[in-house]
């Protein structure tokens, strides 16, 4: 029988709450790509978003506020078989977190980074989080909002991810796709997901949000991949990419702005000085004699040091 | 000819940041090991690329040195500014060797030298009549019987080599010109250059020609020592306080690093990059692949300190390494560490604090702060290294207790040692076990934070093994967010067995000793890099008659209460050392032992302490003590 990723556990996310579809897009998308138990482990920072993990029937990690992509990036480059994916909210991520957001693009170590993106610190009654935009005044706040808004895939672009993609979390088939691919990729992958918060965001509800989504995909031209056959179209895709990245207001494309698949990711580069890193991982490497003592040489491995 | 042996060589050689003073105190130190000699030196930097005074103090000996002593014998400098910085470092029979392209120079010319050092050298200077100039401060030096020994850098140089700035070469000899003055045969120090220069060709060539000029020299201007006997010696490692660390580390299992670069701690990340491919001993040869560590330096310590954590939760042994201000930055992530029982080792390599403080310089002022690092209550181990074989077996022992204790583990060891250039003899891969954690071998409803344990220790999984949950919050067995009151006591109780268990299990000679005459006169309480320095003092005492011994303390959490109390209950005259204003280690003692240390040596300047000052502060205190005065806190000055 294929696994079952939720745990049984009781969900306290608001009734409403954006967080249901991107939870269920994650455990179809681990479904559909027939994951087994053990591939995949998911890391979040604090928050509603970071409650994630224990919803997740798979290896979890609930860590610090604004640390989910450096636990998650020691995860992976100490064990790059594994499939690493990170759930944040924007405040998490963009805000307390956002020096690893952009220190993460230029590793491309092979995250799926799902960002939960609901403009509001809902965990803590409501503040403004990144997204929002510059005077708005939502319902937790008592003034307007005094800081202008951070665009997410403008910022992941130029971080030097290498797939960046929008979702909406009430349009799950698309997203499950997204994860899909995000979580396939081989370098870090960023997927922002507009989501209402019902409890404390008035302003970008469902509603508001579906009256504006459309799909980059439904434009047959429309094609963000970038691989070895056509790798001298990069600056032109990162150029639309862009262009549509600005795109925001009456009308707001998803799907996939940008996939690069030329783009080394981190481990292949460590592959390269660390001699068999790729087969032989710091998680499965002995470290101990079957006596118990150590594997290493120190006057071999530091023969510099050694004064005859 | 039967040379001499029984040297006993303090040495300073000095010179502008980036003017090779490293690499002509590695020269020195090579040579005279090669010669099989004991070298032992202290690397003094400031925060600065280029042009401000550094230097390296070395001491030579047959035995083993263990610490540093001034005056010196030889001052080497290669610019103006070590004559000015080290006027007060030399006295009777001490030779200055100086380049004769600055002997005009002045001291207001010599704008690389702090203001405020600057103007109390003038001060100095002007007490005696004495010009402000490179003339004046050799004069200065000369009444105090020091011998300035003129040498015409550039001329030597460029009767052998043609191309290139000839400066390039000074650093080579001013090194050679010492060996010289101490007598030791040209062929050593052809050795050091070709081991600084690992066999680069023409480098050495060139090298070899100005040593051969430098031998030529000295041997016409009389500048030549009484020969030196060889001694025969085994393989030995000329090893710092950062390597040993390194080397530990790697013995230890460590195999992901991540840092943040820092001063005093990234040398020992950038040692593991250049070694990151590891050799296995020989019976793991033809069973292990080819591998290595993996080295990430981070975007902040922040990073650092957490993405280790996570590459912990593979099962893979992983270490930082930083410094306070990085530290500081890494508070949250230990508490995570000791809430959700990582294993995880930061080693803290201490400098002179607050804030940015004395980046490059020494200080012993993190240990309440290592001993409190985050929020709330949760259990670590934070041990200290006092010479560079200890970091090698500490940093060994560290990820030992970091996974059979499954907590943070915080290494300290201070600038002075991490900077110590020390010969040792063969690393022992025998000394230390490897501890690995344990394990579970359950597939199905795993318990990461299993409660039924005697001994606070639940069986480990790892991401890609097992299915378990980890969260900062408190959890309950399986790692779920709870609030439960009953859980939470449970949970608090299990993790602080932990620490029981680890004072059952640790032998007590790890964690404190008492080294010397325990019946002595005098008890020294120390930790750290004043151990040697102490060492040396005792054997000086016992000259005088005075017997003195060694507390030294390398465990502090979990603290060796009942041994400190003992020694301390019964000890006549307590003095305690340490490189700090506020007696740190001695108000742990108070707040684990209820005892009050009341006489103590202190120095907070920034620079290391030497033998000397050692003594003279102990016999300062020992006369106040004899005219019964009761509270004495002597505060060290010595360096520049």
């Amino acid at each position: 029988m294929a696994h079952n990723f939720k745990t049984d556990l009781a969900i306290d996310w608001c009734p409403g709450c954006g967080d249901f579809g991107i939870l269920t897009s994650i455990t179809q998308a681990m479904t559909e790509l027939n994951l087994g138990p053990h591939d995949v482990v998911a890391v979040s920072g604090i928050g509603c978003s970071g409650k994630t993990p224990h919803y997740l029937n798979i290896a979890g990690v609930h860590t610090l506020h604004g640390r989910s992509i450096p636990y998650a990036t020691g995860v992976k480059l100490s064990n790059p078989n594994l499939k690493v994916v990170v759930t944040g909210g924007d405040g998490d991520l963009l805000s307390i977190g956002a020096g690893h957001f952009v220190a993460e693009g230029r590793r491309n170590s092979g995250l799926a980074i799902i960002l939960f993106d609901n403009a509001v610190y809902g965990l803590t009654k409501g503040q403004a989080a990144p997204t929002m935009e510059l005077g708005e005044k939502t319902k937790g706040l008592s003034r307007d909002n005094m800081f202008g808004r951070v665009n997410p895939i403008a910022l992941a672009l130029t971080s030097g991810y290498s797939f960046v993609a929008r979702g909406f979390s009430f349009d799950m088939k698309q997203l499950k796709e997204l994860i899909k691919r995000a979580i396939m990729h081989e370098g870090s992958s960023v997927i922002d997901v507009l989501q209402p918060c019902p409890t404390y965001n008035n302003i970008n509800s469902m509603e508001w949000y579906r009256q504006r989504v459309y799909k980059l995909e439904d434009d047959k031209a429309w094609d963000p991949v970038i691989n070895q056959e056509n790798k001298s179209s990069l600056s032109q895709k990162y150029q639309n990419a862009y262009n549509k990245a600005l795109e925001w207001g009456d009308r707001i494309p998803t799907g996939v702005f940008y996939d690069d698949q030329t783009l080394a990711p981190f481990t292949k580069r460590i592959n390269h000085i660390v001699p068999s890193y790729l087969e032989n991982p710091p998680a499965v490497q002995v470290v101990s004699t079957s006596d118990g003592y150590t594997v290493v040489d120190p006057m071999k491995t530091f023969a510099d040091k050694i004064i005859k | 000819m039967v040379g001499m042996s029984e040297i006993d060589l303090n040495l300073i050689i000095g010179g502008p940041q980036g003017g090779g003073i490293d690499t002509s105190s590695n020269m020195i130190s090579r040579s005279f090991a090669a010669s099989g000699y004991n070298v032992f030196g202290v690397r003094e930097y400031h925060s600065n690329i280029k042009g401000r005074h550094s230097y390296t103090h070395l001491r030579i000996k047959k035995e083993r040195p263990r610490s540093l002593k001034y005056p010196v014998d030889i001052l080497v400098a290669l610019d103006a500014d070590t004559l000015f910085e080290h006027l007060d470092d030399v006295s009777k029979g001490s030779k200055i060797i100086y380049d004769a392209s600055f002997e005009n120079s002045e001291l207001s010319q010599a704008r690389m030298i702090m203001r405020d050092t600057s103007r109390r050298i003038k001060e100095k200077l002007n007490a005696e009549n004495l010009p402000n100039n490179v003339k004046g401060v050799l004069a200065y030096m000369e009444k105090r019987g020091a011998k300035p020994l003129k040498v015409p850098f550039e001329s030597i140089v460029t009767s052998v080599v043609k191309d290139g700035p000839a400066t390039r070469y000074f650093n080579t000899l001013g090194a050679v010109i010492t060996l010289s003055i101490a007598g030791l045969d040209q062929k050593f120090a052809e050795e050091g250059i070709r081991a600084v220069f690992s066999n680069k060709e023409k480098v050495v060539k060139e090298n070899i020609a100005v040593v051969e000029a430098a031998y030529k020299y000295a041997q016409s201007n009389s500048m030549s020592g009484s020969n030196l006997e060889v001694i025969n010696t085994k393989e030995r490692m000329l090893l710092t306080g950062n390597d040993g660390a390194a080397i530990g580390k790697l013995m230890g299992g460590l195999r992901f690093q991540t840092y943040y670069p820092i001063t005093p701690a990234s040398d020992e990340s950038s040692i593991l990059e250049d070694h990151e491919t590891v050799k296995w001993i020989a019976s793991e040869e033809k069973k292990l692949k080819d591998s290595g560590v993996v080295v990430v330096q981070c975007e902040d310590e922040l990073s650092a300190i957490t993405m280790a954590e996570g590459a912990a939760l593979t099962g893979t042994r992983t270490a930082t390494a930083t410094s306070g201000p990085g530290f500081s930055l890494m508070a949250e992530a230990i508490g995570f560490a000791g809430m959700d029982e990582l294993p995880i080792v930061v080693t803290l390599y201490q400098r002179g604090g607050p804030s940015t403080g004395l980046p490059t310089r020494n200080g012993q002022s993190d240990l309440m702060f290592a001993l409190n690092t985050g929020h709330g209550e949760f259990p670590r181990i934070v041990i200290s290294s006092g010479d560079v074989e200890e970091c090698v077996y500490d940093a060994m022992r560290s990820l030992n207790y970091a996974h059979r204790y499954q907590l943070p583990v915080i290494h300290m060891i201070d600038k002075n040692l991490a900077n110590t250039t020390d010969l040792i003899p063969e690393i022992d891969s025998r000394k230390v076990k490897v501890v690995l954690s344990v394990q579970t071998m359950k597939q199905e409803d795993f318990k990461r934070y299993n409660l039924n344990t005697e001994n606070g220790i639940s069986e480990m999984g790892f991401f890609g093994k097992n299915i378990f949950w980890m969260t900062g919050d408190e959890h309950d067995e399986l790692g779920h967010v709870t609030e439960d009151s009953e859980v939470r006591d449970q949970m608090m109780r299990k993790r602080f067995r932990k620490l029981e268990t680890a004072v059952a299990e640790i032998p007590m000679e790890d964690r404190v000793e008492l080294l010397g005459n325990p019946d002595a006169e005098v008890t020294f309480v120390t930790w750290g890099s004043q151990k040697g320095p102490i060492l040396d003092v005792i054997e000086d005492l016992k000259k005088e008659d005075v017997s003195a011994n060694l507390l030294y303390i390398k465990m502090f959490e979990p603290f060796p209460s009942e041994f400190v109390e003992k020694v301390l209950g019964k000890a006549k005259i307590v003095i305690d050392v340490e490189s700090n204003m506020t007696a740190q280690a001695a108000k742990v003692i108070k707040q684990n032992t209820g005892l009050s240390i009341s006489r103590s040596i202190l120095k907070y300047n920034g620079r290391h302490m030497t033998e000397d000052e050692i003594l003279k502060g102990t016999k300062k205190i020992l006369e106040e003590v004899s005219s019964g005065k009761k509270i004495v806190n002597e505060v060290l000055v010595d360096g520049a």
